[in-house]
Parts: structure tokens; C-alpha cells; sequence
């Protein structure tokens, strides 16, 4: 039982846990809460994966961009509404049907490769990043940021007051 | 080559003038003297290019191809195209002061109309007449074909006229489209369509011998339809249904005479196949007879005079059969002019008593003794009396083909001179003596119809003389048996007798004679079925395969479509019940596709 | 830890992620579920990243992030206009598009 293999089993059960709260809790705001824990237990997995920055972005960015967003919204419509929103499932067996087959049909093939042999040499990540960002990527990169420019856009649009 | 192309360009220019300046064309008579005026001086011209032997080839490259052009244009000038030339300006010339006259009634655009086709039809049989190659040939056939149809449908309001130009423009087709058939098997086979050349190639043997049988049989199949052959001279007659002065122009002496001129400038050519000449011939004589057989039964004198064109042309078409058209040539021009002639003088009488039937007309002479007279000119020539023109052509025809040893076709063709000159002189006993049936007073026609009368009668006179005092080469070339001219006299007096004992004297009762001949009285009033065979045939096949096509297209074709279109129709519906709206319904949507495609690539991974 | 572990356990959210999107009926909840499937393809990702030592992976994550945050800013700002014009964000009662 190496560090690694304690952490893993230690962030998988966290994962698994809040994810399956993000998905049956009745509370909207709670569920958004479980998400944010959810994230930050999957940083950690990227931790373990060996990549620190992944993990500082998926910090930053998701657990507390995304969160805070969400959040946002969902007092925005509570506020419209007057009320608290507690949110209902529907067809549970259906779903939870559909995403087991998927998910075995997923395992089942992803597993039916041969695990690779683990690689030993690690390049350095953040400068191979930085040049792979500018590199070949680099075309890649400036789309992304016209996407931004036009989800921003979007988002302002659609959340402009009536007038 | 300049005086050629400018017979070929003055009627073009008019035409051009006429057809795209519409004052000019409505002005009628105006348009009419522009179109006379061109004539005119084309037919100087050609009088010019004849009298100067400006005989010669000039040949341009046209489509441009890799070895050399594949086609070219040009004008070709020898003496048959001389001749043609003359001719036709000359025909033309008269035809068009004559219809000055003969449709002033006519309202000044139609008139503008008229000649705007006339001068049409001159440039396109002159182009025909000057083609050095067959394409450029078959274009001014086709131009002349067309001219046809417009000027026979001139009077397109009325419903015969119209259906008459049809009739002509689809019959004509039909030979036409085995010419340019058999023009374009020609050139798959030598590469030109030139006639220098191919007489060339012909006399050196280079031509395939294998399938220029079929070939100048198909193009042989063109002049068939253009100079109303049987069996497709079903149109001529009803041609008539045109101006008069059209009918003269383009029915008798200039367009249905394109085939015998084809045959005569593709002679080298016809006779390296024998046994197609032999069919020529045969079927010459075979129309010549059929047709005189039924003009003699006829009450139209314009159809008459149709049937007459018909016989005449089997005739030419005899001569050629004999490995003689140069004596079918010589007919033809003589021809041209006295029947351009009777049929003028044959308009003078409609215009002066206002029907068509020669059974209402008669005792003519004494209203009409102008008309009279250059009537029984024509007749005469035609009947082949000496010394007029008509006399010398039909001679050398009649000795080509005892010449020829085809004493077969000799016998028709002089059966057909006997019935020739019978229903001639028929047609002059019926409408100038015998028993006056028209009323009122019919009065000569005005100078302008009366003056190209005189002028043909006259060329046809003046003709026959030089003929007698100069013999042309193709009486020279064809010397028959000494007792040949005198047979030939006997059959026209024989004729002649026979019309006058029937039609004036009433010695013999026409009822009686038709009894004797009973049944082919009964066929030539019927036309021999050859109109209701076409009739029946035409609703036989095309009406019964166009209502089988109409059951095809109502049921099969149809029914598909119906089927194909309710069966869109109720899948749409059931798939439209797919798109609920619900986003759910699409996330499960995905789901499946996934699982789908994990299951197919693990299928296909092994 | 084995390649195979991480991506079972990526399997795994990506199926919760699913089962969320597919039975939630708040709009909010769907987008919730989303942000789990993404978040599952991002440790498949890195995993893969991490085994193969090659930096594509990683790379690809770093976009998908920056992507799942505009979808979100997206998503949440749609859900705000629909609710502004339905008076609801059920997705259930969402069916404008039935065809």
C-alpha cells in the first residue's frame, strides 16, 4: 500500500460520495455545495495524477468560478421566485438503468486494453505546458478565447434587463 | 467569286432589311418593293454569272478540328448551279410582282410579312443551290423546308392552311431526317463533306462500298420527302392551301425541285451504287403514273396542277434512275418555268371567279382570253408538244430511258405522257370552253399579274426555239429512236382527243369511262389510301402509343408517386412523435447512441 | 495506482453525471449533472495524460475547462431568460420544440 494507492481509494470514495449527493440531494443549494466538493476531490485526483497546475486551475477556475456562478444563479431565481427551490427527480429507475449500461458498456471496453506500463521519465510539466500552449496548440488557444469573447457576449445578452 | 455572293446576299439583306425594321415591313407594299428590288438585281447577277462562266469552287474552314477543318462553307459555281440560279431569281423575280397584284387585298403587314418570306426563301434555295458541301447544303435545306411551312401557312386563321403547313413540315421531316442521317454516316466514313472530294475519293475508289448503299439510300430518303416521291407526297397537294403565287413559286418550280438538284449534284456519287439508281428510277415512274392517275380524277385546279407537279417531278426522277440526270435537269428548268406559268395563270382564274372548282368554271375564254392563251401555252408545254420547251426535256427523258433499256419504265412514263396531256387538256376544257357555270362577269387581271404571264409564255416559246435551233447538250446527249418524237406527239394528240371528245364534245359520257375503270376510278378518288393509311397509322401508333404512354404516366408513374408521397406522409407523422420537446428525451437519445457505438466498436475490435 | 483504476473511477462519475442530467427535472440540476460528466472526462484525461506521459492530455483538460466555464456562464444565463419567460425552469414543462 503505497501513498498513492491510500490517497486514491481515499479521493475516490470522496468523489463517488459527493457526486452521488450532488444527484439525489432534494436541496438545489445544497447540490451545488456537494458539487464543489465534488470538484475539489477530483483536483486532488489530478494531484495524485502528478499535475499540481491542473489541480491549482480546477481549484481556481471550477470549484471556484463555476461554483460561485451557480450559486449566483440559483439566489437570482429564489429571489424571482419567492420561494426556496427544492428540486424533484423523475424516472429513477429509468436513469439509473441507462447509466449503468453505459457505464458498463464504458468499463467493459476501456478495460478490455491492456494497462500500459507505467512511464518512469516525467518531462517537465509546466514548461512542456507553456510550450505546447504557444506551439502546437497555439491556434487552439486563440479560438478558446473567441469562444469566451462570445459566451461572454451571449451571457450578457441573454441576461440583459427587458426593455 | 462576288457575283455569286451577291445573287446569295441581296435576298439575305432584304430579308435582314424587313425582318428588323417593322415600319419598313408594315408598310406592305413598300416591303414589297424592296424585296422586288433585290431580286431583281440578283437575278442580273445571276443572268451575269451565267452569261460570264464564272464557274469555280471557294471553300472557307468553318469548324475547326485537328487535322484540318471538319467542316467548311463555301459557294460552288458550275453550270447546273448557273442554271439553278437563274431560274429561281427569275421564278422569284416574277412571282413577286405577280403577288403585288394577287394579294393587294391583303392588309399591308401581312403583305410585309409575305415578302419578307420571299426574300427568305430566295436566299435560303439560292444558298441550297450554291452549297459546295452537303452539311452546308442540308442547312439551306432545312431553311427552304421551313420557308415552306411558313408561306403555306401565310393564311394561318384558316384551319386547312395551318394543318397543311404542319402536314408539309412533319412529311418533309421524315425524308430529312434520313439525310442528315445519312450526311453524317457520310462523313463518319470519309471525314468530309464536300462534294469535290467526294467525287474525288468516289472516282478513285476510295469510298467504302460496304455501306454507301445505306448511306445515299438515307440521303436518297431526303429527296424523297423534298420532291414529294411516293410514297411521302402526301403534302404537295395540300400544300395548296397557300397563296397561289407560293404554290407556284415553291410547289412547282423552285423547293420541290431541291431533291431532284440534290440527286443531280450528287449524281458521281448515286452512281457508284446501281442498284439504288434502279430504285430511283423505279420509283420515278411508279409516282409519276400514280400521280397523273390522280389529278385526272381532281375538281381543285390548283391540285390538279399539284398532281401534275407530282407526276412530273417522278418524272425528273425517272431520268435520273436512267443514269440521266442531266435530261431530269433539263426538265427541271423547263419544267420550273411553264409550270411557275400555269400556275399563275391558274391564280389569275381563281382571282377572277373566286373558287378553286373547275366544275363551276367554263366558257372562261371569253372573260379571260389573256389568261387563256398562256394557259394553253403551259398546257402545251407541259403535254410536251413541239416546238415548246417542255417538248425537248421530256423528249431526252423518253430517249434516256429507252437508251437505258428499261423499257418497263418507258411504258409508264409514256402512259404517264398520254395522262399527262388528258388531264391537262381536261383542266383547259372545263375552266376557258365547254358550258358556262360561273355567274357574273370575270374580268382580266391587272398588268402586274397579266405582265409575268406573258413573260413565262413567251421564255417558254422563245425557249423551244433555241432548243430547236441550238439543241442544248442534254437533247444532245440523248438521241432516241427517230420514231420516239412523233410517238411522243401521238400520245399528247391522243390525250388531247380524249379530253375533247369527253369534256367538250360530251361524245363520251366521264360517268361511263369510270365505270370501265372502275376500281381505279374508285382508288385515285381516294387518293389510293395513301392519306388514310398515314391518317390510320398516325392514329394507329402515335395515338394508340401516346394513350398507352398516358396510361403508364396516369397509373404507373402516378401510383408510385402517390404511394411514395403517403408513405412520407405517415412516416413524417410517426417520426415527428420523436421530438417530444422534453430535453430529457434527447439526453436518453445520446445515451443510447453511445451505447450504441461502444457496442459496435467492441464488436469491431474483434 | 493502475491506469485502470482511475479510469473506472472516471466510468463511474460519468455515469452518476448521466444519471443526474437524465433525472433531474430543475434545469439547474441538469447543468449540475453536466458538470459531472465533464469533470469524469477530465480525470480520463489526465489519467491517460499521466500513463502515456504525453502532455496532450493535460493540455486538452486545460480546454475543457475553460470551455465547461463558458457552457456554464452560458447555460446558467439561458435558464435565467427562461425563467424570466415561463415562470419556470422545470424542464418538464420546457416542450416549446415538440414537434
Amino acid at each position: 500500500m503505497t501513498v498513492e494507492t491510500v490517497g486514491f481509494w481515499l479521493v475516490a470514495a470522496v468523489l463517488l460520495a459527493s457526486s452521488l449527493a450532488v444527484v439525489l440531494t432534494k436541496n438545489l443549494f445544497h447540490a451545488v455545495l456537494y458539487l464543489a466538493v465534488a470538484l475539489v476531490a477530483t483536483g486532488v485526483v489530478f494531484l495524485l495524477l502528478e499535475s499540481p497546475f491542473l489541480f491549482g486551475v480546477q481549484l481556481l477556475l471550477y470549484a471556484g468560478g463555476v461554483v460561485t456562478i451557480v450559486v449566483f444563479a440559483i439566489m437570482l431565481t429564489e429571489r424571482l421566485v419567492g420561494e426556496r427551490i427544492t428540486q424533484t427527480s423523475r424516472h429513477v429507475v429509468n436513469g439509473a438503468i441507462v447509466s449503468a449500461a453505459v457505464f458498463v458498456a464504458v468499463v467493459g471496453f476501456l478495460l478490455q486494453a491492456g494497462a500500459p506500463a507505467p512511464v518512469t521519465e516525467r518531462p517537465d510539466q509546466l514548461a512542456g505546458l507553456g510550450r505546447a500552449l504557444v506551439g502546437p496548440y497555439a491556434v487552439t488557444l486563440e479560438l478558446l478565447g473567441v469562444l469566451l469573447v462570445a459566451a461572454l457576449l451571449g451571457a450578457i445578452y441573454f441576461a440583459r434587463a427587458d426593455d | 467569286m462576288s457575283l455569286p455572293l451577291a445573287v446569295l446576299a441581296l435576298p439575305f439583306v432584304s430579308f435582314v432589311l424587313l425582318a428588323v425594321v417593322p415600319p419598313l415591313r408594315r408598310a406592305g407594299r413598300v416591303a414589297g418593293g424592296v424585296s422586288i428590288a433585290a431580286t431583281a438585281v440578283a437575278f442580273v447577277c445571276a443572268l451575269a454569272t451565267w452569261q460570264g462562266h464564272l464557274e469555280g469552287e471557294q471553300l472557307v474552314p468553318w469548324i475547326p478540328g485537328d487535322a484540318g477543318p471538319m467542316a467548311t462553307v463555301g459557294l460552288l459555281v458550275d453550270p447546273i448551279t448557273n442554271a439553278m440560279l437563274v431560274l429561281v431569281t427569275l421564278v422569284s423575280l416574277l412571282i413577286q410582282i405577280y403577288s403585288l397584284a394577287y394579294l393587294s387585298d391583303e392588309p399591308s403587314p401581312a403583305l410585309g410579312r409575305y415578302y419578307t418570306y420571299q426574300s427568305l426563301f430566295a436566299f435560303s434555295m439560292l444558298g441550297l443551290v450554291l452549297s459546295p458541301t452537303f452539311l452546308q447544303m442540308f442547312i439551306f435545306w432545312e431553311l427552304v423546308g421551313l420557308c415552306s411551312y411558313l408561306l403555306i401557312g401565310f393564311w394561318y386563321q384558316r384551319p386547312a392552311a395551318a394543318r397543311a403547313a404542319v402536314k408539309a413540315f412533319w412529311i418533309t421531316k421524315l425524308g430529312d431526317l434520313g439525310f442528315v442521317t445519312g450526311i453524317v454516316m457520310l462523313w463518319a466514313a470519309t471525314g468530309t463533306f464536300e462534294f469535290s472530294t467526294l467525287f474525288r475519293m468516289g472516282a478513285a475508289g476510295q469510298l467504302p462500298a460496304e455501306s454507301l448503299g445505306l448511306i445515299l439510300f438515307l440521303i436518297y430518303l431526303g429527296a424523297v420527302g423534298k420532291s414529294a416521291q411516293f410514297p411521302l407526297h402526301v403534302w404537295l397537294p395540300d400544300a395548296m392551301e397557300g397563296p397561289t403565287p407560293v404554290s407556284a413559286l415553291i410547289h412547282a418550280a423552285t423547293m420541290v425541285t431541291a431533291g431532284v438538284f440534290m440527286v443531280t449534284r450528287a449524281q458521281p456519287l448515286f452512281a457508284l451504287v446501281p442498284d439504288l439508281v434502279w430504285l430511283i428510277g423505279t420509283v420515278g415512274a411508279f409516282t409519276a403514273l400514280l400521280a397523273a392517275s390522280m389529278a385526272c380524277v381532281e375538281h381543285d385546279i390548283k391540285r390538279v396542277l399539284a398532281y401534275s407537279t407530282v407526276s412530273q417531278l417522278g418524272y425528273m426522277m425517272a431520268a435520273a434512275g436512267a443514269g440521266a440526270a442531266d435530261a431530269g435537269f433539263f426538265h427541271l428548268l423547263t419544267h420550273g418555268v411553264f409550270k411557275a406559268l400555269l400556275f399563275l395563270a391558274a391564280g389569275s382564274v381563281i382571282h377572277a371567279v373566286g373558287t378553286n372548282d373547275m366544275f363551276r368554271m367554263g366558257r372562261l375564254w371569253h372573260g379571260l382570253p389573256h389568261t387563256g392563251i398562256v394557259f394553253i401555252v403551259g398546257t402545251l408545254a407541259l403535254a410536251g408538244v413541239w416546238p415548246l420547251a417542255g417538248f425537248f426535256s421530256k423528249e431526252s427523258i423518253l430517249a434516256a430511258v429507252w437508251g437505258a433499256g428499261r423499257t418497263g419504265t418507258f411504258a409508264v412514263l409514256a402512259l404517264t405522257a398520254f395522262l399527262t396531256a388528258f388531264y391537262m387538256f381536261r383542266a383547259v376544257f372545263l375552266t376557258f370552253f365547254g358550258h358556262a357555270h360561273a355567274g357574273g362577269h370575270p374580268h382580266e387581271a391587272p398588268w402586274p399579274m397579266r405582265g409575268p404571264l406573258w413573260i413565262l409564255a413567251i421564255l417558254t416559246l422563245v425557249l423551244g426555239l433555241a432548243f430547236l435551233a441550238s439543241p442544248p447538250p442534254a437533247v444532245e446527249a440523248h438521241h432516241g429512236p427517230g420514231w420516239l418524237g412523233p410517238f411522243s406527239l401521238g400520245l399528247a394528240a391522243a390525250g388531247l382527243a380524249l379530253a375533247w371528245a369527253m369534256y367538250q364534245q360530251r361524245a363520251i359520257a366521264p360517268a361511263s369511262f369510270s365505270r370501265v375503270l372502275a376500281p381505279i376510278d374508285f382508288a385515285a378518288r381516294r387518293r389510293y389510301g395513301i392519306d388514310a393509311l398515314y391518317l390510320g397509322l398516325y392514329k394507329g401508333l402515335i395515338l394508340g402509343f401516346s394513350k398507352l404512354i398516358g396510361l403508364i404516366d396516369r397509373y404507373l408513374v402516378d401510383g408510385l408517386v402517390n404511394v411514395f408521397s403517403a408513405l412520407s406522409l405517415r412516416s413524417g407523422d410517426r417520426l415527428r412523435r420523436i421530438q417530444s420537446g422534453q430535453v430529457h428525451d434527447y439526453v436518453y437519445g445520446v445515451a443510447f447512441g453511445v451505447l450504441l457505438v461502444v457496442v459496435f466498436a467492441h464488436w469491431w475490435a474483434r | 495506482m493502475s491506469l485502470h483504476g482511475y479510469l473506472t473511477l472516471g466510468a463511474l462519475v460519468f455515469a452518476i453525471g448521466l444519471f443526474g442530467v437524465v433525472t433531474r427535472r430543475n434545469a439547474v440540476g441538469m447543468l449540475l449533472g453536466i458538470e459531472l460528466m465533464l469533470n469524469a472526462v477530465n480525470i480520463n484525461l489526465v489519467a491517460f495524460s499521466r500513463f502515456h506521459a504525453d502532455l496532450g492530455g493535460i493540455v486538452f483538460s486545460l480546454f475543457t475547462i475553460a470551455i465547461t466555464v463558458a457552457e456554464v456562464a452560458l447555460g446558467l444565463a439561458i435558464v435565467i431568460v427562461i425563467f424570466r419567460v415561463r415562470k419556470t425552469i422545470e424542464a418538464d414543462r420546457l416542450d416549446l420544440l415538440r414537434g
